[in-house]
């Protein structure tokens, strides 16, 4: 705390990072890359310019969010690098509130049992999109498109949903899992459905200084950069293990609920800022 | 010695069962030769797309269902279509049969390192 008047009055500084090329690379790398694809599928030069306004209208798709909540997981669209490129107008004043700030769910993993014992290898010929290789892996590994969801269905009628973005979807596609099983015959029910973890993502949008902070919360932080790059936070109230990057980058899990993410980068926010890397 | 037999239904395998059958119906095979003669059929075909075929090419699709069970990949395609391989030899014009693009086509793929103990 005794950090914040060096570092929270720097006007000039945030202009810098924003102005300056260091702090585009994140989004530049992932567009390029996207647009390289575009243009192989088209095969011609014209598209490629054509493909570039169609990015830069995509950042006022309300749905997007504000702009820091995008990070770098998605790697497949164009769009996740859009919104952050955005960053740089709506930032760019220092009256960066923390409250436009906010985490965004990326993964909710979640059980449920089907109340009734599963022949694995009937549903894994039945069922479309379906693996099953018991030397591998003792359940059934299938997958819907909609809500984009991975389920592991076990031998004993229990299930796991991975890949929602939010709790309505997870419900939802345990829901049509279970009707998958229910079709093919079982008497599955849907017994216990209980969110299990919850994982949400947030970019402050500035850098961090990780060893101050291991130094200053040494109690709650593990910072071993050799074995990995980000600083392991845990909070203890609400129990959240944060990853802080030192790009501004957070990734916060363990939570059961949408508001202990919240709660959790809310008490993280302040902290960081005071620990704001100056250059 | 046993060999995978998904390649009976090929047309060289359908028409070579077909043959088979007429033979047996004539009285000119037993069932046993046939059968001999189909197992060679496995055998040899399993062999022949393996090592001497280096031909390849290059297709692509939307992926529409996948399975996998009993080290068995079932793919269904939806817009399939044959990457032309002839654009890069110039007018060889050889009566290779184009293979023309489908709505939906199934890939079944076998492991083939461990065909042999299949």
């Amino acid at each position: 705390m005794d950090y914040s008047p060096g570092f929270s009055d720097p006007h000039s500084h945030q202009n810098d990072q924003y102005a300056s090329p260091m702090s585009l690379p994140p989004s530049l790398t992932p567009r390029s890359v996207a647009s390289r694809e575009d243009t192989h599928a088209n095969a011609s030069n014209d598209n490629r310019f054509q493909h570039r306004p169609s990015i830069a209208s995509k950042k006022n798709i309300p749905d997007m969010g504000p702009p820091s909540t995008v990070t770098s997981y998605h790697l497949s669209s164009v769009a996740p690098s859009t919104p952050f490129s955005a960053a740089a107008t709506p930032y760019t004043p220092r009256t960066a509130d923390p409250l436009r700030v906010q985490p965004s769910l990326q993964n909710i993993v979640s059980t449920v049992s089907l109340g009734c014992p599963l022949d694995l290898k009937r549903i894994a010929l039945q069922a479309r999109n379906a693996e099953y290789n018991p030397k591998r892996f003792a359940a059934v590994i299938m997958r819907i498109r909609s809500p984009r969801t991975t389920a592991l269905i076990f031998t004993s009628g229990k299930m796991v949903c991975t890949g929602a973005k939010s709790e309505e979807d997870s419900v939802q596609a345990a829901r049509r899992y279970a009707r998958v099983i229910q079709k093919l015959g079982f008497p599955a029910k849907f017994l216990d459905f209980k969110i299990q973890n919850m994982v949400g993502s947030a970019d402050v949008s500035f850098k961090i200084r990780l060893e101050a902070l291991a130094l200053k919360h040494a109690t709650y932080c593990s910072y071993e950069p050799e074995l990995f790059p980000g600083l392991i936070y845990r909070v203890i109230q609400p129990k959240i293990v944060l990853l802080i990057f030192n790009s501004g980058k957070v990734v916060l899990t363990g939570a059961k609920e949408r508001r202990e993410i919240h709660e959790a980068f809310e008490r993280i926010y302040p902290i960081l800022k005071t620990f704001r890397r100056a250059s | 010695m046993a060999n995978y037999q998904l390649y009976r239904n090929t047309t060289l395998g359908v028409t070579l069962q077909d043959t088979l059958e007429e033979m047996i119906s004539q009285g000119a095979l037993t069932d046993q030769a046939a059968g001999k003669v189909l197992s060679e059929f496995d055998r040899s075909i399993n062999l022949a797309l393996d090592k001497r075929i280096n031909k390849k090419i290059q297709f692509s699709g939307k992926l529409s269902t996948y399975r996998f069970c009993d080290n068995v990949w079932t793919l269904v395609l939806k817009d399939f279509s044959v990457k032309d391989p002839n654009q890069s030899q110039h007018n060889t014009t050889a009566p290779t049969s184009q293979i023309p693009p489908a709505d939906k086509v199934k890939i079944v793929a076998c492991d083939g390192k461990s065909a042999t103990q299949a």
